[in-house]
């Protein structure tokens, strides 16, 4: 596959947990919704920040 | 004097189809249980995003893992990998999943692959509650 950016493959990979975390987690389409989109900010947030924290200080 | 009632603990109710046959089909078709169990559109999610993961896994240039006791971590991954069913059945049968890891994306591939089994692991669970009658 040609996508190489880590950045957009983890966009696509927190999408697909998110979507199925979400679906799984709650019963209306409207709670399913928000979960994903807390779950996918949840992902993406903490990576980019651990990102930072491992830029600032590297193992 | 007033017999005390005694408040009666909820047992689920017996399940309507047989369990083992829920989990067969879940996994064996991620999502299976739930459009068997009369939950289609959660079903639908799930048997569209969860291959679709292992498919783009295996794209990224991911590897199946082969079970090797004397790696745990490896054979970890295989249970893993195990987990997505049928998908995973094909791709081993047609001899996709060798992995290139020198590849760019290959540890994201792994990934991919690995999540897929473990969240239709997770799936399994929801339609065994389903199957209760605990949701």
């Amino acid at each position: 596959m040609s996508i190489q950016s880590h950045l957009l493959l983890m966009a696509v990979f927190a999408l697909f947990v998110a979507t199925v975390g979400g679906v799984l987690l709650r019963d209306t389409a409207r709670q399913q919704v928000r979960a994903g989109a807390e779950i996918f900010g949840s992902l993406m947030g903490g990576a980019i920040v651990l990102g930072w924290i491992l830029y600032v200080f590297p193992l | 004097m007033a017999a005390r009632s005694t408040p009666k603990r909820s047992t689920p109710a017996a399940p309507t189809k047989p369990l083992w046959l829920v989990y067969l089909v879940g996994w064996l078709i991620p999502g299976g249980g739930h459009l068997w169990l009369g939950r289609p559109r959660k079903g639908l999610v799930f048997l569209v995003a969860l291959p679709a993961m292992f498919v783009i896994g295996l794209a990224l240039e991911g590897r199946l893992f082969p079970f090797l006791p004397s790696e745990p971590l490896v054979a970890l991954a295989a249970l893993a990998n195990v987990g997505s069913g049928l998908p995973y059945l094909i791709a081993q049968t047609l001899g996709f999943g060798a992995g290139r890891p020198v590849a760019l994306t290959y540890d994201y591939g792994n990934a991919f692959i690995i999540t897929a089994g473990l969240l239709n692991a997770l799936v399994i669970l929801d339609a065994h509650d389903i199957a209760l009658g605990r949701k």
